[in-house]
C-alpha cells in the first residue's frame, strides 16, 4: 500500500491536487451554482425563499433595454481599446526596440501608468475630466481651445472612459510587443535588406506575421480584461450621463449587490460569460485563419 | 551544534509564545467595535472616539466607504451573516429594507437600561424617523431636509432687481416663491460677472450626477407639484404612491412638470453640472461660482469657513425653504389647481446610527453613539465646529447661538439658518421620504432615468413613464399587499384589511 502510495505515477497528482480542489472550489463551483441560481427567482433582500422559474430571467434579459444598451457601450469600450492600445502599443514597441539616447528611462515611464490601482486611477481621471474646474479644459481654455464636457456628454463620455483606459494599458501591449520584437530572428530581416525590401515592407510583411501569435493572445487577453470594465465607470461616472457609460459588469454587480436579485444577476453573468466567450472564439479563430 | 540548535528552537518557542500572549491579553483587554461609516459622518469617530477609548477602554476599528457602496456592503454583510460590523451610520430612509428586514436590533431595551441624554430635546420629525413600526431601531445623528441657498449680494441688488423687472416684466421674490421665479432668476444671473470678481458666473446649480443622490434635487420639485395639503388621505399629503392601491403617482403631470423644471434648470448652471455630486455641489457654490443652489445644510456650515473649504462667500447667503408652485395637482379632479402651494420635505431623512441584531457588543455601541450625540457634542458637530455632515436636529441646536458663534458664524447668518432649517422640521405637514423596503431600488431607477432626462436622451413623459412601470414591478416583487401596509405606516395611516 505505501509502495503504491509512493509511486511516482501518483506523486505528480499529489502535487496537483491542492490546485485543482482550488480550482473546483473557487471557480467550477461557483459558476455551477450561478448556472442553477440563474434558473431561480431569488430576492436576497427579502428572504431565503427562491422559487423556480426555469428560463424566465433569460427571456427577461431579451426584454431587458437596460441590458441592451450597456452591451452596446461595453462592446464599443472594448472595440475601441484594443484597437488602440494594439495600434499604440505597436508603434511604441516599435520606437522603444531602436537604439537611442535614454531609451530605458522611457521604457520605464510608460510602464508607470500600469503599476497603478484601476479604482486610484479612475479618482485620478475624474479630478483631470471635471469639465469646470478639471486640469484638461483649464489647460483647453488657456490655449484658447473650447470647454469640452468630458464626462457630462453622452456622446463624449464613453469616449473618456476609453482614453482612460488606453493611457493605463497600452503600456501592457508595449511590453509584450517590446519583448517579441527583441526576440525576433534578426537573419530573416537581414535576408529581406538583401532583397532590397523597404521598412514598410519589412514590417507589414515580416514583423507583423511574425508577430501575430502574439498579438492573438494580446488581444484576447485586453479584450476579455476590457470586458470587465467597473472600476473607471464606477469612479468616473457613476455610469452617466444617462447611462451611457453603464458597463455590462456594473450592471451585473447592480443586480446582484444593490438590488440583491441574485437569480437576474446570475442569468446576466452567464449571458455575459458566453458573450466573452462567443466573441473569444470568434476573434481566435479568424486570426489564426489570418495567420494561415 | 545539536546543543545550539535545541536551544534556537526552544527560544523560537518561547518569543513566539510571548507575541502570542501579548496579542491574546490586548484582544481580551480591549473590546473593539467595528464602525461603519462614510465620509465625512466618519469624522465624528476621529473627533470623539479616541476621548471615548480612554473613558470606556473600548477601542474604535473605523471602517470608512464610500456612499454609493455602502447600502451594498452593509445588506451583504447582513445577507451573508458575515457579522463584519456592530454600528453602522446610514440613511434614515433605509429603516424599510434595514428594520423592515429584521436585521436590527430593537433599541428600546438599551434605551431603558442605558438611558438617552435628553430625549425629549429631539425634534418630533427625527424621533419619527429613527422608528419603525412603533420601535425604535437606530439613534438620531442629524436633521436633514434641503434648504434653498441664495446669493443675498447678487438677488438683493437693487440694480439687478431692477435690471431683471425690465427684462421680465415682474419683480421676483426674495427668496424666491416658485421654481419658475428660480428658473428665470438663474437664467438672469447665468454667464456674466455679477459680482465682479472677473470671473464668469452661473445661475443655478445641484446634485445633478448619477449614483450620487440625484433624485433628492427632483423629489424637491415633484413634491410642489404633487402634494395636496391636508389630512393624509388618498389625495392629500402623499408624493410617491397611491396609499389605497399603491400605484406609483410618477407618472402624473405633477412629476413630469417637475421632471421638466429640473432639466431647464440645467441649461443655467454650470458647463460641468451633470458631474455634481454633493461634494462639487457644496464646494463650487461656497467658491462663489452660482446665484442659487438647493442642498442639505452642509453648505451654510461650509459658507462660514473659509480657511477649511475655500469660502469666498461668508455673510454673502440667503437661506431659506424650498420654493413652492403656483400649480398643484389634482388628482381627484385630474386637473391642476391654481393656487400656490409649498411643501417641506424631509430629504433622507438624516443620518442615523444602528446597531445590526449581530453586533458583538451592542451595549458599548449604543452607549458610543449617546456619548457622541449628547447636546453639548452635537450641537459642536452640526455647527461645523468639528463638522461630520450633520445638521440640526435637537431643540438645543436652535438656541445655543453661542457654540454657532464659537463655531464661527455671524449671529446674523446663524440666525437666518436657523430659523430656515426649524421652520422645515416644524412643518406638521412636511413630506417624509420613501421608507419602505426596496427603497434603494426604487430610487435608483429614479436616478438613472432622471440621469437621461437631464442629459437631453430622454423626455420626462417617457422617463416618468418607464420609471413607474419599473416600480410597479419592484413592488411586485416585494410584495404589493406588504409594501402598500408598510408605505401607508410611513405616512400614518392604518394598514388596510
Amino acid at each position: 500500500m505505501l509502495e503504491k502510495i509512493k509511486s511516482k505515477s501518483l506523486i505528480k497528482w499529489y502535487f496537483i491536487l491542492p490546485t485543482i480542489i482550488f480550482f473546483l472550489i473557487m471557480v467550477i463551483f461557483p459558476m455551477i451554482w450561478a448556472l442553477r441560481l440563474s434558473f431561480f427567482n431569488w430576492h436576497a433582500i427579502i428572504g431565503p425563499r427562491m422559487d423556480f422559474i426555469g428560463l424566465g430571467n433569460f427571456y427577461n434579459i431579451l426584454k431587458d433595454e437596460r441590458f441592451w444598451g450597456d452591451l452596446q457601450f461595453t462592446l464599443f469600450y472594448v472595440g475601441m481599446v484594443v484597437i488602440i492600445e494594439l495600434s499604440l502599443g505597436l508603434g511604441l514597441a516599435s520606437l522603444l526596440n531602436r537604439k537611442f539616447r535614454f531609451r530605458n528611462f522611457f521604457r520605464i515611464i510608460y510602464l508607470l501608468p500600469m503599476t497603478a490601482p484601476p479604482i486610484a486611477v479612475a479618482a485620478l481621471w475624474r479630478m483631470l475630466l471635471q469639465p469646470d474646474e478639471g486640469v484638461i479644459n483649464k489647460l483647453l481654455v488657456a490655449v484658447g481651445l473650447p470647454l469640452v464636457k468630458w464626462t457630462t456628454d453622452p456622446s463624449i463620455a464613453p469616449i473618456s472612459l476609453v482614453i482612460v483606459d488606453v493611457w493605463q494599458w497600452t503600456p501592457f501591449m508595449l511590453l509584450a510587443l517590446l519583448a517579441a520584437l527583441q526576440s525576433m530572428p534578426q537573419d530573416i530581416y537581414d535576408a529581406a535588406a538583401v532583397d532590397g525590401a523597404s521598412r514598410g515592407q519589412t514590417f507589414l510583411h515580416i514583423t507583423i506575421p511574425l508577430l501575430s501569435p502574439i498579438i492573438t493572445t494580446l488581444v484576447l487577453l485586453r479584450a476579455i480584461d476590457a470586458f470587465k470594465l467597473f472600476e473607471y465607470t464606477y469612479g468616473i461616472t457613476g455610469g452617466g450621463p444617462a447611462g451611457k457609460t453603464e458597463s455590462l459588469s456594473y450592471y451585473i454587480y447592480s443586480q446582484g449587490l444593490s438590488y440583491f436579485n441574485m437569480g437576474y444577476a446570475s442569468a446576466l453573468s452567464w449571458v455575459f460569460l458566453l458573450i466573452v466567450l462567443g466573441i473569444s472564439l470568434f476573434v481566435l479563430k479568424s486570426m489564426r485563419k489570418e495567420m494561415r | 551544534m545539536k546543543k545550539k540548535s535545541k536551544k534556537r528552537v526552544v527560544s523560537l518557542i518561547i518569543m513566539v509564545g510571548i507575541i502570542i500572549g501579548i496579542f491574546s491579553f490586548s484582544a481580551i483587554a480591549k473590546t473593539t467595535l467595528n464602525v461603519l461609516a462614510t465620509k465625512p459622518q466618519s469624522t465624528v469617530i476621529d473627533n470623539f472616539g479616541p476621548q471615548w477609548e480612554k473613558v470606556s477602554g473600548v477601542k474604535i476599528n473605523k471602517i470608512e466607504i464610500p456612499y454609493p457602496v455602502l447600502f451594498d456592503k452593509v445588506m451583504t454583510d447582513f445577507i451573508t451573516g458575515t457579522r463584519a460590523y456592530d454600528l453602522i451610520c446610514v440613511p434614515a430612509d433605509w429603516m424599510g429594507d434595514l428594520a423592515g428586514g429584521g436585521w436590527l436590533m430593537p433599541l428600546d431595551k438599551l434605551k431603558n437600561e442605558y438611558g438617552y441624554p435628553e430625549w425629549k430635546d429631539v425634534t418630533p420629525a427625527i424621533q419619527k424617523v429613527v422608528k419603525w413600526a412603533g420601535k425604535m431601531y437606530a439613534l438620531p445623528f442629524d436633521g436633514d431636509c434641503h434648504n434653498f441657498y441664495y446669493r443675498k449680494d447678487a438677488l438683493e441688488n437693487p440694480k439687478y432687481q431692477a435690471k431683471f423687472e425690465k427684462e421680465y416684466g415682474y419683480r421676483y421674490n426674495v427668496p424666491p416663491k416658485t421654481w419658475k421665479e428660480v428658473r428665470d432668476i438663474a437664467k438672469f444671473f447665468n454667464g456674466w460677472d455679477w459680482d465682479n470678481d472677473g470671473e464668469i458666473e452661473h445661475g443655478i446649480e445641484f446634485i445633478a450626477k448619477r449614483k450620487t443622490q440625484a433624485q433628492w434635487s427632483l423629489i424637491d420639485l415633484a413634491a410642489q407639484y404633487t402634494v395636496l395639503h391636508g389630512k393624509t388621505d388618498k389625495y392629500h399629503g402623499v408624493l410617491f404612491f397611491d396609499p389605497e392601491t399603491m400605484e406609483p403617482l410618477i407618472n402624473t403631470p405633477g412629476w413630469i412638470e417637475a421632471m421638466k423644471m429640473l432639466h431647464e434648470l440645467t441649461k443655467y448652471g454650470p458647463p460641468g453640472l451633470l458631474s455634481y455630486g454633493y461634494s462639487e455641489n457644496r464646494i463650487t457654490f461656497v467658491k462663489g461660482t452660482c446665484a442659487m443652489v438647493f442642498d442639505w445644510g452642509d453648505i451654510g456650515v461650509m459658507e462660514q469657513n473659509p480657511k477649511k473649504y475655500g469660502s469666498t462667500v461668508k455673510g454673502l447667503v440667503g437661506y431659506s425653504p424650498l420654493p413652492g408652485a403656483k400649480k398643484v395637482w389634482d388628482r381627484k379632479e385630474n386637473k391642476w389647481l391654481s393656487k400656490y402651494s409649498q411643501t417641506n420635505f424631509l430629504d433622507f431623512g438624516g443620518w442615523v446610527w444602528v446597531i445590526p441584531k449581530t453586533s458583538k457588543d451592542p451595549g458599548q455601541a449604543y452607549k458610543f453613539i449617546t456619548y457622541v450625540t449628547n447636546p453639548k457634542r452635537s450641537l459642536q458637530e452640526v455647527t461645523g465646529e468639528v463638522y461630520c455632515g450633520a445638521n440640526p436636529w435637537r431643540f438645543s441646536h436652535f438656541t445655543g447661538l453661542d457654540e454657532w458663534i464659537k463655531a464661527g458664524w455671524s449671529k446674523k447668518s446663524a440666525t437666518a439658518y436657523l430659523k430656515a432649517i426649524r421652520s422645515i422640521l416644524n412643518d406638521p405637514e412636511a413630506a417624509l421620504d420613501l421608507r419602505i423596503p426596496g427603497s434603494n431600488e426604487y430610487y435608483d431607477y429614479l436616478d438613472l432615468y432622471l440621469s437621461k432626462v437631464l442629459a437631453g436622451k430622454m423626455s420626462a413623459e417617457n422617463a416618468c413613464k418607464k420609471i413607474s412601470e419599473i416600480w410597479e414591478n419592484i413592488t411586485k416583487k416585494y410584495g404589493k399587499k406588504r409594501q402598500l401596509n408598510i408605505y401607508r405606516e410611513s405616512l400614518g395611516l392604518k394598514p388596510l384589511e
